[in-house]
């Protein structure tokens, strides 16, 4: 087996090198590369097939319990300095290797359905290729170092994928606030991994917590220090895994084609925050004033992305959140120390999120040959209503989504969600209150979407709807404008038909329903549906095989023989309490939902005017999106033209005057004014002469 | 003829000087004969660059190696002396590789060509001359020779205000290379022997007091080109009216000369003023690093806004060049060579944007990415690099500074956490001004009122081809640091040694024990060459 840990380094290269060549040749012949789709799409998939069969190789190994393999090389040098990269193979990383691969695979066949009009067609594919290569780099890095490099690389991929129409607007801004707000949490990042270095001259993890935790107990560095240190690092997953309070971006990165939404937006990328906690647990689990943070942080996360979701009528926006909402679990679950549960979630929330979110995109797909290339109105679930008919397959592995992320028994997110809410309660009953009455909401905006999206009336022709989205468009950019910058009508001519370079396949809209999509994209669904509903079974209380495999370094877990395992009766009254509780709330959200979307009982509208306060907080996002224009954006605009302003007029007036008094005095002045090279050739004439006669006097 | 006894600096100074003398007396009816002459002068220059550190410069060594030394005016001991190390020997060959990407940049040129390919090959010549002299009086007059072509390219090849900035220019750097005059003089004349020889300069045991007023007028010339706030304004104007080519030459390597000459005099010959002095340009790295990315993000006109980014970059040199460990130092260096050829491209393909759009100002431009998708491409790569994305040689320059920085046992922790600090906001706002940058270029529906006028013609081969020569080192690097690292690494650990050495307090620098190497830093092999081979 030890010649698949030699090659392993084959993984992130493999899709790296697809890239490459792809790249070069639309650099070098873009006319021909654009034209070879399938052959450049066939070439993508193969290398990123590779590398999967390769992290499969790599998880089975280390299921038989391999020892883990660490492969490095010299990277930079300066004098005594030495840093070193490469790759390590552990458990984590060959579960990580193996999720990030076959989510990859799936994102890319379905891909080949989803785009195959744009003309951006092998240049996606190239991205995506980037990607999966960069992630890939992430998820084996051995040190803190060599994790920021790719970090930071992934931010760029995502940086690209959501500019990738960069066309729109929406889409040019999106990208850019995506990245910069990444840059904040680097920011920490890096300041936090150059403290660690400095007090504890090392980039390893294990080493780092070990000596920091020598380095507090003997007193050389105080715990406040330590706390600090820890939770300028955390900044990283904060921004990265679109925390509170920089979450504001990964919403406005749905700007991004829908495969990427799922690739990146869901189950990778934003979950490597998650990973860099998990690999960060020997420092964090120290420090208890940094787990407090990290548990909160995540606790109020899912909170409020739970409850922005439920007014969401943009299909992946609220997916968005919905998936912000259950990073802040996997955060809150690493906060109480839930080591594995935080990654156990991790695991079933990839699958079942990139499931939804591919499912959105066949919805989208669906809703373009009806209402247009428009994302205004295809992804607006007002517009839909009724799909089930249509499309029976993404309709079916929606609802197992919906069932999983719900925590329903026995699908993957009940067994993940029920072990984090069972550790939070042991760990801090407030933040488990505010976990468990997330479980609720989620439940209810989950239903809420997939009745609103695949069952009762198709509403995808409805004129009321239609002239109602178009104004809310209007508003949103008349806001960006001020009032009074443009007649409404000339706006409408801008926007309300999409993009203009949608045009040349409008034909599709002429449509008058949906239809189910093609089977590149329909067969990933499928396939994902598997996991969604069973990987759950891998880590039940009766037999935790995630756990034995995936834990905390340094913590010991009995190893369990295979087969159920009774739990003795104390255990099992807690995990019937707990998950009972959990599902209970889930069945109240559900049911609330059906009253309101399926059954129609009660009317929305009407709850929304009894409350408008908590109405419009989630509408307008806790309003957290505007604060930060104001605070923020806005402020530094200010400041920058202020510097300016001060650079020209004083700085530069300054020292101008400055040189002209001490160097030119008198008749000098009349050679500035010509401004010829006379005066130069003068100055060094005289120069040269005073340099001669000195040499003459003083020798 | 082709030993290590050939005249070799000698020889790649002056062969493009001798060979822009040709210039007038080469046929050419139709301007094209001109420009691969220039180009083929420039290759054949840059290939003996590679072949000379490949076959004779020892890479392990710290000395001063290729040396030559001849009297040239007995009168005023004016010697005709070069030689070059570690901090040199990097920059020789930027210029041999960035001149020659210029004179290929300058294709398009049909205003008087020749006397702009002439210009061009006596700046290749006077650029190497400055980084490869060894006698400060031949320096004095390298730095001052090199001002003229860049004055007439910029006053005669410039925008609309090319009088205004060329004149701006030449004043500026005119006038604070006096100070270096003044300086150079008053150190060969202390003490008892008279020189102006470098290693002899540096060897003389000078009082501190002395050293500092040395120290403060080499500061006020190289802060001028490097340039450090606040004597940076000639460089917006400058760039601002400068011709893509010119602008290659100027960001990518009369800004090093700068850096160059502050390692060069102020740290190697005068340590004991380094140490006061260091804190001081600390602080100034750092409003560089503050203040020129806040102007650039307010600048409207695409050429300043890149030119204001170059003097941001330069601040991470200041504060690598003063953190007295050898990984910041190492770091100012890569630095310098990483924005070098960033700082080129960058520059490059905002001419290449210009010569389509034919104007400057961000508020008429806006989705030009349609019609130019291979330099909306290279645009963001280059952009990408320049915000020190991991992966691109600006990264490791950057980490490795903030690394030397922030380990560095010659400052109070206070003082290194507010810089660091301050210095790493400085990540946040790059992206800021540069990708909003990038926004408004190329972001956004097609803009028709540009295309009602402008034909946006997509990238040629040839740009294309500059492009993919500056990015392939800049990956490489990224990449693979150690590649630029280990070629001048023995010189800046014994640089670092010796300030340390003349800054009390310092101990033995603590180095990662747990980066502890596995496999040892074999050095590049090269011929044993006995240094200083004078003639």
């Amino acid at each position: 087996m030890e010649t698949i840990y030699q090659y392993a380094w084959l993984i992130p290269v493999l899709p790296l090198a697809a890239a490459t060549i792809i790249g070069l040749g639309l650099i070098s012949f873009s006319k021909w590369t654009s034209n070879l789709r399938q052959i450049s799409a066939g070439f993508v998939v193969f290398m990123i097939g590779a590398a999967m069969t390769l992290s499969f190789g790599l998880l089975w190994s280390q299921l038989n319990g391999h020892a883990p393999y660490t492969q490095m090389i010299e990277w930079a040098a300066a004098g005594d300095f030495h840093l070193n990269m490469g790759y390590t193979i552990d458990n984590l990383t060959a579960l990580m290797l193996v999720i990030v691969t076959t989510v990859a695979f799936l994102v890319m066949v379905y891909t080949d359905g989803y785009m195959a009009h744009d003309p951006g067609y092998v240049r996606f594919y190239a991205y995506l290729s980037l990607f999966s290569s960069s992630m890939l780099g992430l998820v084996i890095s051995p040190n803190l170092v060599q994790i920021y490099v790719f970090w930071e690389l992934v931010g760029m991929c995502s940086y690209l994928l959501i500019g990738f129409w960069y066309d729109r607007k929406a889409a040019a801004d999106a990208c850019q606030k995506a990245f910069v707000v990444n840059r904040v949490g680097d920011f920490g990042l890096l300041l936090g991994i150059l403290g660690l270095y400095w007090a504890t001259r090392s980039f390893d993890f294990e080493v780092i917590g070990d000596r920091l935790q020598d380095l507090v107990q003997s007193g050389a560095l105080s715990g406040g220090v330590a706390a600090l240190l820890a939770i300028l690092v955390f900044l990283g997953p904060v921004a990265k895994s679109a925390q509170f309070p920089l979450h504001v971006w990964l919403p406005d990165a749905m700007e991004g084609p829908t495969p990427i939404s799922a690739l990146i937006h869901a189950a990778t990328m934003v979950a490597a925050g998650v990973f860099l906690i998990a690999r960060m647990f020997p420092v964090f689990e120290n420090i208890p004033t940094a787990m407090t943070v990290i548990a909160w942080t995540g606790g109020v996360t899912a909170f409020l992305g739970a409850t922005i979701a439920i007014t969401q009528m943009d299909i992946k926006k609220g997916l968005a959140y919905s998936t912000m909402s259950q990073l802040g679990y996997m955060v809150m679950a690493m906060g109480v120390g839930g080591y594995s549960a935080g990654l156990f979630h991790l695991m079933t929330h990839a699958y079942f999120k990139a499931m939804m979110f591919l499912g959105s995109g066949s919805v989208i797909h669906g809703m373009e040959s009806v209402v247009g290339h428009n994302a205004a109105y295809a992804q607006d679930m007002r517009l839909m209503g009724g799909l089930r008919k249509y499309m029976p397959i993404t309709a079916s592995t929606f609802f197992i989504g919906v069932l999983a992320i719900s925590g329903i028994p026995p699908f993957a997110g009940f067994w993940s969600k029920d072990e984090i809410l069972g550790l939070t309660f042991a760990a801090n009953p407030a933040l488990w209150l505010v976990g468990w009455l997330t479980a609720g909401i989620t439940a209810f905006y989950m239903f809420r979407m997939y009745f609103l999206t695949f069952e009762g009336e198709f509403r995808g022709k409805d004129k009321v709807v239609l002239n109602q989205i178009d104004a809310e468009q209007l508003k949103a950019v008349g806001l960006n404008f001020g009032p009074g910058a443009m007649n409404p009508k000339e706006l409408i001519m801008d926007i309300a038909p999409g993009t203009q370079d949608d045009h040349n396949h409008d034909a599709h809209a002429h449509a008058s329903t949906p239809h189910e999509s093609p089977w590149t994209m329909a067969l990933p669904l499928v396939i994902l549906a598997i996991p969604s509903a069973l990987i759950g079974l891998v880590g039940t209380p009766f037999n935790n095989y995630f756990e034995a495999f995936i834990h905390a370094p340094g913590e010991v877990v009995e190893t369990l023989e295979p087969g159920f395992h009774a739990l003795p009766k104390e255990e099992l009254t807690e995990f019937l309490v707990m998950g009972g509780s959990s599902v209970g709330i889930g069945l109240i959200g559900l049911t609330l939902a059906s009253l309101m979307y399926f059954s129609r009982k009660i009317d929305p509208a009407a709850i929304a005017d009894r409350i408008p306060v908590l109405y419009n907080l989630s509408k307008n996002k806790w309003y957290i999106d505007d604060i930060y224009y104001n605070v923020f954006v806005l402020s530094s605009r200010r400041l920058a033209r202020q510097v300016l302003e001060v650079d020209s007029k004083v700085v530069d007036g300054v020292v101008n005057l400055t040189g002209l008094v001490t160097l030119l005095t008198g008749e000098t002045l009349k050679y500035l004014e010509n401004g010829r090279a006379q005066f130069y050739a003068l100055v060094v004439f005289a120069a040269v002469l005073g340099l001669v006669i000195f040499s003459g006097v003083t020798s | 003829m082709l030993t290590e006894n050939f005249p070799w600096l000698s020889f790649i100074i002056l062969f493009p000087i001798a060979a822009s003398l040709l210039i007038p007396f080469i046929p050419d009816k139709d301007g094209k004969t001109i420009r691969w002459y220039a180009l083929i002068v420039g290759l054949i220059d840059f290939a003996v660059i590679v072949y000379m550190f490949g076959s004779f410069y020892d890479f392990s060594s710290s000395e001063l190696q290729l040396v030559e030394s001849y009297s040239w005016i007995s009168q005023i001991d004016l010697r005709w002396s070069v030689g070059v190390d570690g901090i040199s020997m990097p920059l020789v060959i930027l210029t041999g590789f960035i001149t020659t990407l210029a004179v290929l940049a300058s294709w398009p040129v049909t205003l008087k060509p020749r006397l702009f390919f002439f210009l061009l090959l006596v700046m290749y010549g006077g650029q190497i001359a400055v980084f490869a002299v060894q006698d400060m009086l031949l320096f004095f007059l390298t730095w001052e020779l090199e001002l003229i072509p860049i004055y007439l390219l910029l006053s005669i090849w410039g925008g609309k205000k090319r009088q205004y900035a060329a004149t701006k220019f030449i004043l500026y750097t005119a006038g604070s290379s006096l100070f270096i005059l003044v300086a150079a003089l008053a150190m060969a004349f202390y003490g008892d022997t008279v020189t102006f020889d470098m290693r002899s300069l540096a060897a003389k045991d000078m009082a501190l007091n002395f050293q500092l007023w040395m120290y403060a007028a080499f500061l006020i010339a190289y802060a001028v080109k490097l340039p450090i706030i606040p004597l940076h304004t000639w460089l917006p104007d400058a760039h601002g009216e400068a011709t893509a080519p010119v602008h290659m030459l100027l960001a990518g390597i009369l800004l090093k000369m700068g850096g160059y000459a502050l390692i060069r005099m102020n740290v190697e010959m005068l340590p004991g003023a380094h140490a006061v002095f260091a804190p001081v340009l600390v602080v100034l790295g750092t409003v560089n690093i503050i203040y020129a990315a806040l102007t650039s993000f307010a600048q409207r006109n695409l050429k300043r806004k890149i030119a204001y980014s170059s003097i941001s970059h330069m601040g991470f040199v200041i504060i690598g060049i003063s953190s007295f460990t050898d990984l910041g130092l190492s770091g100012a260096m890569l630095q310098m060579v990483s924005h070098g050829l960033i700082g080129a491209s960058l520059f490059f393909l905002v001419g290449a944007t210009y010569d389509r759009t034919h104007t400057l100002m961000l508020d008429e431009m806006g989705g030009v990415g349609q019609k130019m998708k291979k330099i909306f491409a290279m645009f963001t790569a280059c952009s990408m690099a320049s915000l020190a994305l991991p992966g691109m040689s600006g990264f490791v320059a950057e980490l490795m500074v903030f690394v030397g920085f922030a380990t560095s046992d010659a400052y109070s922790v206070p003082f290194r956490v507010i810089v660091v600090f301050l210095a790493a906001v400085g990540l946040i706002l790059t992206p800021i001004y540069l990708l909003s940058n990038l926004r408004e270029i190329f972001f956004g529906p097609e803009n028709k009122e540009l295309t009602a006028h402008e034909e946006l013609v997509d990238a040629e081969p040839r740009e294309v081809f500059i492009i993919a020569c500056l990015l392939v080192p800049i990956i490489g690097i990224g990449f693979y640091p150690k590649i630029l690292t280990q070629i001048y690494d023995a010189k800046t650990v014994a640089l670092t040694a010796r300030l340390r050495d003349q800054r009390p307090g310092l101990g033995e620098q603590v180095v990662s024990e747990s980066m502890a190497q596995l496999f040892d830093a074999k050095p590049l092999q090269a011929p044993a060459i006995a240094a200083g081979r004078s003639l």
